[in-house]
């Protein structure tokens, strides 16, 4: 049985198909890149995957269990974390807190929770800034910490979308990094990504998305030289 | 005809609140936020145009120019002090605007109601009537001149500031900034600039409304707290920042009060629009026409 | 060295904000040794009044952003259930106040569901139509409630004193809950959902359910308050729900610093008893009021208490920073 198992799910806004009969399936264990050009539809479907959304059409099942009609905090129980492309934190409470929530929402102990946050403080380079509100963090830091958030506690399934948009080199190493340990670890992921280079260094699979369609779905090499794929992105180039 | 004479008498009554609920849209279309002390400036409406009579003597056609100059400059200030940081350059206070904007504006109503009473006096003062005749017969229905000419007066008024917002170069800015504030500004349009005329519109409007009506209802410090909520219910009915929806709604709240103060409770009229307003963030958020109540 | 890491920060700040309640109550509970005049410990008994009804507002506008007009309804309510209970039934206070609390918490939490999806400015619009609702409501049901001329409510006790302690108990009492409640993981929840509830949601936390918990118990602290005041004043009108009561309420938790615990009771008492000087003067007390909450909330969002906060920060920094130096 799959880890999550998207079968021909449909979305319109207005007149716009947004997805039209998406499907593929992703295992368990497996870090898939999501790459396709602007308006794709690989946000609506992270929407539809994380409760924001609802689908018209379709179905989702994470390891077998439908999730049509669940709220986000839900989904968010039954293990499916995600980042925000514009990053969403707690401004006015401190680092250390923002990933307490987390932690304490998912069921940790008070305990459990604090020595978890000290660990990923650890793991992100944020640990000095730990009692500093998340409002004064830098772009930067402000993805590391919603990252951070998404691990808490480790998630089923992790929807990363677009974590390296406007990230400072290094930082993008420590993220790069932490999903490479992660994903050694046995984590699940989905990487929703413009940046080619680090989707060739991370994900052994990646699916191409182009008018709300899957166009591609197989190893990233594969995927990247594929004639279909580079005419949707130099057809977007040329419009 | 008690029909045709609740009907009349409603929809007069929807021109003045028409008045106050357009530039209560226009502002929360341009800022998104809900004016608290928009009912202020029909007191301070209603106080100018009453007062410049009394004290000066001048014509009441004088007075209800000044009292919409009054609006107009009170409404410019308010935007200059108050309104500036929910839009210019402060960041950090993306998150706490709504929390800003309602207490500032809450504050900014308990400031003026009580600087006109200790200015003033907490007494009503009778504003001028228009004309002097008492009755005009409308058909069958009888009305008094004032209320016939006031709202006469009020549906010029709207025609002009619909035409301004439609047509005009600032309006037509007015509405880009609406619609997409950074858009608009990428555009090279001024979007403080906009922000403040829209500001100085609103009050004097609502001053206007204030001026016209001050006869009817007479100025007191906190004569503006009803028209103010009336206005509420008119813009979540009419759809937040639609001024044709506040125009609509305004007319319909006006008849539904004048029938449901005869047919339903006399007592009870005044939460008729409360209910309404409830009932329709409840279940259609985006009222009539505008845009919706809820974002995620 | 890494658990005290973790002690630092909120908790401290929380532990920080206790003492100095506590500080501030004791201070309450030595007055009536210094003032002696009835009339003056009235005027503090109605100041706990506001000082409950402002810390109930700050749980659900400071701590989980529901920016709510309807505080004052809810004294209202609590106030006229009990009222109305011992004018119809003869139900005694023990009665009549738990049944306020209930009262109030159970529409409180109608309430919440209502607004539940609204945000900022439908949610204000949403809760002070409420409050004008429930308020012409008690004002026209001339029958039941008499109306604008008001209910008289029986008194408790025989003793000023006696309702003072009182009300500084259940103060003392509303205090603690809220420090012992925002200490635990549901500070950490409410805070989340005001600051951003989408994230808030991404990241497990229950909304509905919390917001729901807020309104509720927020409306059940102001119900209580309400009944209390309704005992001591022996007297109940619809003007308890005006919105200039909500006004009042609304500036003593900006002026103290919104989402601080010290901050809207040590406010509530110095609004309210300034205001009772400032009568004397002319009765400027609501233009200074009104003056304070825009400046506030336009230049010191963190009210009185982040003034202090950070002045005492930067006392205590200079000596480091000399040391430091040298």
């Amino acid at each position: 049985m799959p880890c999550l198992l998207i079968d021909r799910v449909s979305k319109s806004f207005g007149g716009i198909k947004a997805l039209d009969r998406t499907s593929f399936t992703v295992d368990a264990g497996e870090l898939v890149g999501l790459i396709g050009p602007n308006g794709s539809g690989k946000t609506t479907l992270i929407n539809i995957l994380s409760g924001y959304l609802a689908a018209d059409a379709g179905r989702v099942d994470l390891d077998g269990r439908p999730t049509g009609g669940l709220r986000p905090e839900t989904l968010a129980a039954l293990g499916v974390q995600r980042t925000f492309q514009l990053t969403r934190s707690f401004p006015r409470m401190s680092t250390l807190d923002n990933l307490l929530v987390a932690g304490s929402a998912l069921g940790l102990s008070q305990e459990a929770a604090e020595t978890r946050a000290l660990e990923l403080l650890e793991d992100l380079a944020l640990v000095r800034l730990m009692h500093l509100d998340a409002g004064h963090l830098s772009g930067g830091q402000l993805k590391l910490l919603e990252f951070g958030a998404c691990f808490m506690v480790p998630p089923r399934i992790a929807l990363l979308d677009e974590p390296f948009a406007a990230v400072h080199p290094t930082m993008k190493e420590i993220m790069a990094g932490f999903i490479r340990r992660r994903h050694a670890a046995g984590q699940t992921f989905i990487l929703v990504s413009h940046d080619m280079p680090v989707i060739v260094e991370l994900c052994p699979r990646t699916i191409c998305m182009n008018a709300g369609a899957v166009i591609a779905d197989e190893n990233t090499r594969a995927v990247l030289t594929d004639p279909v794929v580079i005419e949707a992105y130099l057809g977007e180039a040329a419009a | 005809m008690l029909t045709l004479d609740l009907a009349i008498n409603g929809l007069i009554i929807g021109v003045f609140y028409a008045l106050m609920a357009i530039g209560l849209s226009l502002i929360f279309g341009i800022l998104k936020v809900v004016n608290f002390a928009h009912g202020e400036f029909y007191m301070l409406g209603a106080y100018a145009y009453t007062l410049a009579g009394l004290l000066l003597g001048i014509s009441p056609w004088i007075s209800l120019p000044f009292a919409f100059l009054v609006g107009m400059i009170v409404g410019l200030i308010v935007e200059r002090l108050l309104m500036r940081p929910l839009y210019s350059g402060y960041t950090s206070w993306a998150v706490m605007r709504d929390e800003y904007a309602v207490i500032v504006t809450f504050g900014l109503s308990l400031l003026l109601i009580n600087l006109v009473d200790k200015i003033v006096g907490p007494y009503a003062y009778k504003g001028p009537a228009l004309v002097d005749v008492t009755r005009i017969a409308l058909g069958p229905v009888l009305i008094s001149g004032h209320r016939l000419i006031a709202a006469l007066a009020g549906i010029g008024v709207i025609i002009a500031t619909g035409l301004i917002v439609r047509y005009s170069y600032w309006g037509r800015q007015i509405q880009a900034v609406a619609q997409n504030r950074l858009g608009a500004s990428l555009a090279g349009i001024d979007t403080a600039k906009a922000s403040a005329i829209v500001f100085a519109l609103a009050g004097g409007l609502a001053a206007v409304s204030g001026a016209l009506l001050a006869n009817i209802f007479n100025p007191t410090p906190d004569v503006g707290v009803f028209p103010a909520i009336k206005s509420y219910v008119i813009v979540v009915l009419g759809g937040m920042g639609s001024v044709p929806g506040s125009i609509v709604a305004s007319l319909i709240l006006g008849v539904l009060e004048s029938f449901g103060g005869v047919y339903i409770s006399y007592q009870y009229r005044d939460t008729f629009g409360l209910v309404i307003l409830i009932l329709v963030l409840m279940f259609r958020p985006q009222g009539l026409f505008g845009e919706r109540a809820r974002d995620v | 060295m890494k658990a005290e890491d973790v002690q630092g920060g909120t908790r401290a700040r929380m532990r920080t904000e206790l003492l100095v309640s506590l500080g501030i109550l004791a201070a309450v509970a030595l007055l009536p040794a210094i003032v002696a005049n009835e009339y003056w410990r009235g005027v503090f008994i109605v100041s706990m009044y506001f000082a409950m009804l402002a810390a109930a507002w700050n749980l659900l506008a400071g701590y989980t952003g529901q920016l709510s007009l309807a505080p004052a309804a809810f004294g209202m309510i609590g106030g006229y259930v009990t009222g109305l209970l011992s004018y119809h039934y003869n139900a005694p206070p023990m009665v009549g106040i738990p049944a306020a609390i209930v009262v109030s918490g159970l529409i409180g939490f109608v309430l919440g569901r209502i607004v539940l999806r609204l945000r900022g400015p439908y949610l204000a619009l949403t809760t002070l139509s409420f409050a004008e609702i429930v308020r012409l409501i008690i004002s026209n049901s001339i029958e039941i409630t008499r109306g604008d001329l008001g209910l008289n409510v029986p008194g408790i006790f025989d003793h000023r004193l006696a309702y003072y302690y009182a009300m500084l108990a259940v103060l003392l009492a509303v205090q603690l809950g809220l420090y012992f409640l925002l200490r635990t993981p549901a500070g950490l929840y409410l805070r989340a959902i005001r600051d951003d509830e989408i994230a808030a949601a991404s990241r497990g936390v229950k909304i509905v359910l919390w917001k729901t918990n807020a309104f509720t118990l927020s409306a059940a602290i102001s119900g209580l308050a309400g009944a209390l005041y309704g005992h001591f004043a022996q007297f109940v009108s619809p003007e308890l729900g005006l919105i200039s009561q909500t006004g009042i309420i609304i500036s003593m938790v900006v002026i103290g610093g919104l989402g601080t615990l010290p901050g809207p009771i040590g406010a509530a008492f110095l609004v309210y008893i300034a205001s009772e000087f400032l009568r004397g003067f002319g009765g400027y007390q609501l233009i200074v009021f009104a003056l304070l909450v825009i400046i506030f909330s336009r230049f010191f969002r963190e009210g009185l208490w982040g003034l202090l906060r950070r002045a005492f920060e930067r006392a205590r920094a200079r000596p480091a920073t000399a040391q430091a130096a040298e």
